[in-house]
């Protein structure tokens, strides 16, 4: 049984696989079966395979779709969005599934259209992603050639158009209401929910908006059903998941694994272990916006609840490894500098708190911090807490300075003392 | 209702509104920033932050927004948690990382919202050790300066300018902490409500520049309640005044909003706001003056013109007292002339100093029958003149021949509120709540239908959803039209174009679908057809719909309909005046015209007027500007203006208001009527009439003699409290607890404190003693509560949030008698088919109307003037080819009384054959008589200059 469904098409070479080589693997078979299904049937079978959104929320993904208010009452304009705007840092999974297999994201954004009854579909891509860009917007090209997409898809009746925009670069958009506001040519500020985009969206039009890996999920499961995708995870979690690696290891990269595979498995296996002579301190999980979690975690399953239960969350599943050579205090005085540049400058504790952590930070790597600046980070940490802010953006920037403040306490009392920082 | 607890308090409360909002209303404490009673919840700020339990075992509760929160039954609340409190202290550290804390420099600084809530929250111990970041400063204008440094980010300047009154140039610039509210350049704000942001930003980012040319601070200004005189509207305002020192009299230094849920709201137009600077201005009348008898030789002088000097008083009063004695003998004829733009108090004295027989409206036959006709049709029972919280609930809005935004700005404000009623309804059905303004606002973007025919439409042109531009005899055509198919939809035979029928039929259809229609007009066309069509639309609807229907007909001038209240039948215009003239020519008896705060050269054409002047021997100005007529006046008397003196006006949905007197005006500045009393105090004897005049001492008897003599105006008696009222035996104070300086003003001088000057019209106080608290008495303009020192001061004297002031509103409806208005009969000539007249490329002029420049007294406001454009002329230059007329080129309209020279303007809206000229924009004042008219067109020569 296929046990790589996301990377089947993915090969050593840089090339986008074309619509012939797709569809002599088997491409669009899901696409066609969903046309024979009741979109309903498709909500639940989505449901039921324990898809969660890829993104980094984890959210049951049918569930999301079954919030769109269908029938004769429901607005007849409904919208489906792809959230590629793949800014996390330390995250560079949705980018290899767009250059490699657009056709792969088509599919599974055409099923959801159809499930959810979506005519219009728009591709919001990170705008440094020009390759993926241009290898999708061929790829829509080539399956409107083929009737795949546009009017009367395969004498189904169902229409759908996808259009590709890209982003004027604002992490911001990774938010999906943020997304759906610069989509519409407004400030990228995030919306207040509810109303959920589900029910009020793109243009006050029910809209689901899913992350590139998600609908890369769907075509599969829909052809080989639910009980093969939920075999394919090795614990809790269903399917298969892009996971990666960056830091000091020997082999950085993206691999699509099982869901659950091992944090230990990840790093020592497929990105090869630390480089020589270099030990691991901690990581981050699931990118920039995560926890940090340390070598106790090890052995640990990436799964949603798993990770989340050990103080972190699993977000986009790529883990940042820091080893005990970095200065875990600049690490996270970086990570901070993007979330306060990236703030969309709305909320009051996000807007103006973010800029002073960076400034406390930079004090404190500079070697002029004081011992009361790590009182302050601490507040910080909390006014910036989930409930606080206007969004998630502020309580993912504080996810790594919180929990840094904890695990690498020594590292900031060290700067402060030593009035330097004791990595240089 | 629902029942909520708050820090242990049980409250029943709307469950229709938010946390934030309820609180407010129940009179709690919560700082707040993002949210604006007007403007609803949008969460940015966090300042408002709550606890809310799960239930009494619930000891920690969680963090909340209250202004995002709904009210749930049964819930509990808490404002004084600690951590609540720690939250918002936490919130104001953070704005004021990057606040300069200027307050001593600050224009903002005593009425500030961001001062206040900093105190409110406790915090006061900033640990940022860092840099502020600083912005540039842009130009905005001659209203506003702009500081962005003082900035907080509670985006309430481009959620009012851009969302609220659909401005399109003010944006939120780029993002963090280094958010910019600007426009993309430096420029003049564009939108005519700018001003409001004054009053909306929490802080002094946005402050008033003509304020900070002569300011002081807050609690340094006496105010009193008044009524904006720039349009019909009847705006409630708080302008403020004060010494400048040195021993010289109070000056007007600024105008601010008073709250009127009927009718202003939260906000004026930028006219309103701005306007006042008129009464400081080179061309106010300070003194009095007599002309010299000399003769003119001065080459800038128009033939006629008087030459004036200062004389004493007591030497002009004796001069006029003579002359009223010589009335009273019938040795001279006294006329008198009235005025659209003063109170009614000042319109009866001058009435009854020389009888009603020889009493003029000021104005001409069309502006006086047009307001008649506003008159009968308010008075039919079908007829509903709406309140602006009834005008913002309109669900379908036609405009006949209206440009609103110029000619009544605030209504405009309103309708283009009314427009988002489709978006609010969509909001009901998917469970928002309305006050989530952001989430309503981002549904779907076709508003509420707005229909216009007409011939010009500014600012609401991008929301209306069909336009008809035509000349005001289509128009009205189309409207009878569009009357006929509401009352007859199937077989109506309206004679009109396909595409006009076509938009007849849908809008048709869209006002009878329509729950609560809206019909908007006005005099500004000076067609009767017009006022009739509107009138007979909002009938047939009203029959239809078996309840009232609203009309909102705009007037003029401030106090239009209270003076067409003098008159009735075809009495009183000016037309008239002229006919007795005539009718006296051989009269040996000569005439003495007393003309009462009026310009009558906006009122009458050039050639009658020199036909009047001539006739007249002597001609008596009372007023406080110098225009064209005070150059023909052999007396001149300062009259006192709004602002300096009180009386009563009635606004265009017949609303009688009083306004008071801020302050005393310069010198021997006096309402006209006092100057009318103390001339005939100096006549040896007198009369009946003449006595009863003596009898006046305060404004009040005017009032209530006005209550006896007009039944109409009977609500006069009972608007506001006389003179001798008195609350716990106070008077009320003008000037706030905190007023500085009483001693250091006139140090001097003397250094003894001078006794206030006593007012004798209203139980008023110039000074601080007396009664502060605007909960007591809707005479308290200085809206202030302990700890709410800014404008949002007013929560605590509302029933509640965005409602009524508590002792309920100020202002009376008058009591007209209610009877069906005439059937209009369909004019006998068809209007469209009269002649041109022979003359070379004939135009017929429509009047166009201009918030900077339409308003005569706005216009000497030096900030107005700035803002105003120099006179041009609207041609259609793609439809009317007309040799040697470019866009932007000057051109020369040639009249009967006169060549008036102004840039051709292209306006593909203008129906071809006509133009549209601004009505009193300065340079073109004169030709306002003349609107609607013909006029010859042609191209400018190089050096032409205006000639007669």
């Amino acid at each position: 049984m296929l046990i790589n469904p996301l990377t089947k098409n993915v090969t050593d070479q840089n090339i986008a696989t074309d619509l012939e080589r797709y569809l002599g693997n088997g491409g669009y078979v899901g696409w066609r079966k969903a046309h024979t299904i009741d979109p309903d049937k498709i909500i639940d079978l989505v449901k039921d395979g324990g898809l969660r959104g890829r993104g980094g929320a984890g959210f049951n993904t049918g569930l999301k779709w079954s919030f769109v208010p269908r029938g004769a009452d429901a607005p007849e304009q409904k919208f489906i969005v792809c959230n590629a705007d793949e800014m996390e840092p330390g995250t560079f999974k949705d980018r290899l599934l767009m250059e490699r297999d657009p056709h792969l994201l088509l599919e599974g954004m055409a099923i959801a259209a159809y499930a959810i009854g979506a005519s219009i579909g728009y591709i919001f891509i990170r705008g440094e992603y020009h390759l993926a860009a241009e290898r999708l917007e061929y790829a829509i090209e080539e399956a409107k050639a083929q009737g795949l997409l546009g009017t009367d898809i395969c004498a189904s009746g169902f229409s759908l158009e996808i259009f590709v925009h890209r982003s004027a670069g604002n992490y911001i958009c990774g938010e999906e209401t943020a997304l759906l506001n610069a989509l519409e040519g407004r400030r990228a500020i995030p919306r207040a929910k509810p109303p959920f985009p589900q029910v009020s969206g793109l243009w006050g039009k029910p809209t689901v908006v899913n992350n590139v890996e998600t609908f890369c999920n769907i075509p599969h499961l829909v052809e080989f059903g639910v009980d093969w995708y939920r075999g394919l995870g090795r614990g809790e979690d269903a399917g298969s998941k892009l996971f990666g690696v960056s830091g000091h290891v020997k082999n950085p990269g993206t691999w699509e694994l099982p869901m659950g595979t091992p944090i230990r498995e990840i790093i020592e296996q497929h990105a090869g272990g630390m480089h020589d002579g270099l030990r691991l301190r901690g990581l981050l999980p699931g990118g920039g916006s995560t926890d940090f979690l340390g070598p106790e975690h090890l052995d640990l399953p990436m799964d949603y609840d798993v990770i989340g239960k050990a103080g972190s969350r699993m977000g986009t599943g790529t883990i940042i490894v820091l080893d005990n050579k970095t200065c875990p205090v600049g690490l996270v005085l970086n990570l901070s500098q993007f979330f306060a540049r990236e703030s969309c400058g709305w909320c009051t504790p996000c807007r103006d708190g973010l800029p002073w952590v960076v400034k406390i930070l930079q004090r404190i790597e500079a070697g002029e911090g004081r011992s009361e600046d790590l009182d302050l980070l601490h507040e910080q940490c909390k006014r910036i807490g989930p409930g606080n802010t206007f969004c998630a953006l502020a309580p993912g920037a504080a996810e790594p300075l919180q929990s840094a403040l904890v695990r690498f306490e020594q590292d900031f009392f060290n700067h402060i003392n030593q009035h330097r920082c004791p990595y240089r | 209702m629902p029942t909520i607890t708050i820090d242990g308090e049980k409250y029943q409360v709307d469950g229709e509104q938010n946390l934030l909002n309820t609180c407010l209303s129940l009179g709690l404490d919560i700082p707040y920033f993002c949210w604006h009673p007007a403007m609803g919840s949008v969460g940015a700020c966090r300042q408002c932050a709550m606890i809310e339990y799960k239930g009494k075992e619930d000891q920690s509760g969680r963090l909340i927004i209250s202004c995002m929160t709904p009210i749930r039954d049964g819930a509990i609340y808490s404002i004084e948690a600690e951590a609540a409190e720690t939250f918002r202290g936490s919130i104001i550290e953070n704005l004021m990382i990057n606040h300069p804390h200027d307050c001593p420099v600050c224009e903002e600084g005593g009425e500030c919202h961001l001062q206040d809530m900093t105190e409110m929250s406790g915090h006061t111990l900033r640990r940022y050790r860092g840099t502020k970041r600083t912005h540039r400063n842009q130009y905005l204008g001659p209203f506003i300066n702009h500081e962005m440094n003082r900035c907080i980010t509670c985006y309430r300047c481009v959620r009012f300018y851009d969302d609220y009154a659909g401005g399109m140039d003010l944006q939120a610039l780029g993002r963090n902490d280094q958010v910019y509210f600007g426009r993309q350049e430096e420029g003049r704000l564009e939108n005519g409500f700018s001003g409001n942001l004054v009053e909306v930003c929490p802080t002094g980012v946005f402050t008033d520049k003509t304020f900070s040319a002569h300011f002081v601070r807050k609690w340094d200004l006496q105010t009193a309640p008044s009524i904006c005189e720039h349009c019909a509207v009847g705006c409630n305002t708080a302008p403020g005044a004060r010494e400048p020192g040195n021993g010289h009299e109070p000056i007007l230094r600024r105008v601010i909003n008073l709250y009127h849920r009927d009718i202003n709201g939260y906000f004026l137009c930028d006219r309103g706001r701005f306007g006042y600077e008129y009464i400081n201005s080179a061309t106010r009348i300070e003194k009095v003056f007599s002309a010299r008898h000399e003769t003119v030789i001065s080459s800038t002088a128009q033939s006629g013109d008087r030459l004036h000097r200062e004389v004493a008083p007591q030497k002009a009063l004796l001069h006029l007292a003579q002359q009223i004695s010589a009335a009273q003998d019938n040795r001279r004829h006294m006329l008198g002339i009235g005025s659209p733009r003063t109170s009614l108090e000042n319109n009866f004295a001058l009435r009854q100093l020389v009888g009603p027989e020889n009493f003029f409206s000021g104005l001409n036959q069309r502006d006086q029958e047009l307001l008649q006709l506003v008159n009968n049709i308010q008075s039919d029972n079908r007829i509903l003149c709406p309140t602006t919280p009834e005008i913002e609930a309109a669900d379908a809005v036609f405009i006949l021949a209206e440009d609103i935004y110029n000619t009544a700005p605030r209504i405009s404000l309103a309708i283009r509120q009314a427009a988002r009623n489709r978006q609010k309804q969509q909001a009901q059905s998917l469970k928002i709540p309305l006050w989530q303004d952001a989430s309503v606002r981002q549904l779907e973007g076709n508003g509420s239908p707005i229909i216009f025919a007409g011939t010009e439409l500014t600012d609401l042109e991008n929301i209306a959803s069909t336009t008809l531009f035509e000349t005001p005899e289509k128009v009205a055509q189309f409207a009878r039209s569009l009357a006929l198919l509401l009352s007859n939809p199937e077989n109506a035979q309206t004679g009109l174009e396909p595409q006009q029928q076509e938009i007849a039929v849908h809008a048709a259809e869209i006002l009878r679908n329509a729950k609560n229609p809206l019909i908007i007009s006005g005099t500004s066309s000076k067609h009767a057809e017009i006022l009739h069509a509107a009138a007979q639309i909002a009938t047939t609807l009203s029959e239809q719909k078996t309840v009232p229907v609203m009309l909102y007909l705009a007037c003029d001038e401030v106090n239009s309909l209270g003076l067409s209240q003098f008159f009735s039948g075809e009495s009183g215009y000016l037309e008239q005046l002229l006919q007795t003239l005539r009718e006296r020519e051989q009269s040996e008896v000569p005439t003495t015209l007393i003309v009462l705060e009026n310009d009558l050269y906006r009122r009458l054409d050039r050639k009658s007027l020199a036909h009047l002047f001539e006739h007249i021997d002597e001609v008596v100005l009372l007023d406080t500007l110098f225009h064209s007529t005070s150059k023909r006046a052999d007396w001149i008397f300062p009259a006192a203006a709004t602002a300096e003196s009180q009386g009563t006006v009635v606004n265009a949905n017949g609303l009688a208001q009083r306004f008071y007197a801020i302050y005393e005006g310069k010198g021997f500045i006096q309402e006209s009527w006092r100057w009318l009393v103390d001339a005939v105090e100096f006549c040896t004897e007198k009369s009946g009439a003449l006595s009863q005049i003596t009898s006046w001492k305060h404004s009040t008897d005017l009032s209530e003699a006005i209550a006896r003599e007009f039944k109409t105006l009977e609500v006069l008696n009972v608007l506001g409290p006389d003179e001798n009222y008195r609350i716990d035996g106070l008077k009320v104070a003008r000037q706030s607890g905190r007023y500085s300086g009483r001693t250091a003003v006139h140090a001097q001088e003397h250094v003894s404190e001078e006794p206030p000057i006593q007012d004798p019209d209203a139980p008023m106080n110039f000074s601080m003693e007396g009664i502060h608290n605007p909960d007591k008495t809707q005479l308290q303009a200085n809206i202030w509560s302990p700890g709410w020192n800014s404008n949002q001061s007013i929560n605590k004297f509302q029933e509640q949030i965005g409602g009524e002031r508590k002792g309920g509103p100020s202002g009376l409806a008058i009591k007209r008698s209610k009877h069906p208005m005439p059937e209009w009969i369909t004019p006998a000539k068809e209007t469209a088919t009269e002649e041109l007249p022979d003359i070379p490329n004939p135009v017929q002029m429509q009047p166009v109307y201009r918030l900077f420049g339409s308003g005569e007294l706005s216009n000497q406001s030096k900030c107005i003037v700035e803002a105003t454009e120099a006179p041009f002329v609207l041609i259609n230059l793609a439809e009317a080819k007309i040799p040697g007329i470019h866009d932007g080129q000057p051109i020369e309209l040639v009249t009967s009384c006169g060549t008036y020279r102004a840039e051709a303007r292209s306006a593909p809206t203008i129906p071809p054959g006509n133009v549209g000229v601004p009505y009193g924009l300065p340079g073109l004042e004169t030709l306002t008589p003349l609107l609607p008219g013909y006029a010859s067109l042609r191209p400018a020569e190089a050096s032409a200059s205006i000639e007669d």
